[in-house]
């Protein structure tokens, strides 16, 4: 891992993820103070003013923030999503213009999910239509992480008869944000619904071209979103590990250190493989994708998959080895335990990932 | 500039290649005409597999309109889009 760039989010957080978890909510100066030094969308390249990190160190640096705060990490899978997909589908112009903002400072939310298209994508209502040099954009986005936060919205929806994405700035006359209130878990990673009536924007925002599949679109962001997503639960189980093993050797009942009583114990020796085998997945998945293998979009949906359930199941067992020691909003097993809940719903659930996984296995078959 | 790879491929081989691939992921083989969205066999993930194993193969980049869906939807139309943008590497 860069020990630098991990060195600065340290001091950025400090003590305070719990305290943002409670308040739900991150001092936006710190995320853009984040973001302009590159740290938010790591993988963009030094040529747009960012760090030009391969997806492997990226991930490594994405862990990292997770065992911190995944409220902050969730920001920034949504900045490297955002990016990702300007990188992907944008033209010159629009990359130079949109990433180089990107890192400085600016931030940015991707809008997928409807209120009735959530794992089928394919409902998508919301639409974007040309008047003349303007494009016009109509819909409602749910639970959309970051939204609160965001200068910039990446609006997925219908274009022609296709599908397409456009870059709309948040403060666009007919945006309405509405922050999610309470949410389960990832509390102050500013998710809100997102309305957009009747929105308009150059014609120049948009993303990619006419004739393009929605389907395809959306998997070139989530794949990058689940890789990150992945890599956050490494770090959530990084902290729990660190967190249970820690009161493990110091809590002493029925007069030794709890480790030494077998059923903890066990406890601790399953948190370690579920750290182990999501790293693994993790590694594998960035690998493919750094190679460029057509395998890389499989094995995100299983580095997703895989990282998810262990940091739910990992998360629950910290929680158990702390017990009263760390039943209590903000602490570091409790966050783990409501965000990952909610790492096994978003960029797929696990059993839309695990359809995913069966076509995979079946191709034609199944 | 490096000579684009897909200078030295004939159309045959181009096709190969494609259908190769679509055996080993479908587990069937296909026609080269043979429409591979209507079937309902090829998801969105396996779409975007046959976009970068385009660009991996054959050392092409698929952007912007190119990354439409009619130029995957047949090993035919893919094969035209690996010679035309092969051309244009090399221009």
């Amino acid at each position: 891992m860069r020990e630098d760039l991990s060195a600065i989010v340290t001091e950025a957080v400090g003590d305070a993820a719990g305290r943002w978890d409670l308040a739900g909510e991150i001092p936006l100066d710190l995320l853009r103070g984040l973001g302009g030094k590159g740290l938010l969308c790591p993988e963009i390249g030094t040529r747009f003013g960012g760090l030009g990190l391969t997806g492997r160190e990226c991930g490594e640096l994405t862990a990292h923030v997770g065992s911190l705060c995944s409220s902050l990490r969730s920001v920034m899978t949504s900045q490297e999503m955002g990016a990702w997909t300007i990188f992907r589908l944008g033209d010159r112009t629009q990359r130079e213009h949109y990433l180089s903002r990107l890192t400085g400072g600016e931030l940015v939310a991707v809008a997928f999910s409807e209120p009735d298209a959530g794992s089928d994508l394919s409902a998508m209502s919301t639409l974007i239509r040309e008047d003349g040099d303007t494009l016009v954009v109509n819909g409602v986005k749910t639970w959309i992480t970051a939204s609160v936060y965001a200068d910039l919205l990446v609006v997925f929806g219908r274009y022609g008869d296709g599908g397409a994405a456009v870059v709309v700035p948040a403060t666009s006359p007919g945006v309405r944000r509405d922050p999610a209130r309470s949410p389960l878990g990832c509390r102050a990673a500013g998710h809100a619904t997102v309305t957009l009536d009747a929105v308009r924007v150059p014609r120049a925002n948009l993303l990619g071209a006419a004739g393009q599949s929605l389907a395809m679109l959306t998997t070139i962001a989530l794949t990058c979103g689940r890789l990150s997503v992945a890599w956050g639960c490494v770090g959530i189980l990084r902290a729990c590990l660190t967190a249970a093993t820690a009161h493990a050797r110091d809590r002493r009942q029925f007069g030794v250190p709890i480790a030494r009583h077998q059923l903890v114990a066990r406890h601790l020796a399953e948190l370690y493989v579920a750290e182990r085998t999501a790293t693994l997945a993790c590694e594998r998945a960035s690998d493919r994708w750094d190679e460029g293998s057509p395998d890389q979009f499989t094995d995100a949906v299983l580095a997703k998959l895989v990282a998810s359930r262990a940091a739910a199941q990992g998360a629950a067992t910290a929680v158990q080895v702390l017990a009263s020691a760390g039943a209590q909003d903000g602490h570091v097993v409790a966050r783990a335990y409501r965000d990952a809940k909610l790492m096994e719903i978003i960029e797929g659930s696990s059993e839309v990932s695990q359809l995913l996984l069966a076509d995979r296995v079946m191709g034609a078959g199944r | 500039m490096p000579e684009s790879a897909s200078e030295h491929l004939t159309t045959a081989a181009i096709e190969q290649r494609l259908l190769g691939f679509l055996l080993e992921r479908t587990k069937i083989e296909w026609e080269v005409g043979q429409d591979l969205f209507d079937t309902g066999v090829v998801s969105s993930l396996l779409a975007m597999e046959l976009v970068v194993f385009v660009e991996k193969t054959f050392d092409v980049a698929v952007e912007r309109e190119d990354l439409a869906l009619h130029n995957f939807r047949t090993v035919r139309a893919m094969t035209d889009l690996v010679l035309r943008l092969g051309k244009a590497t090399d221009a």
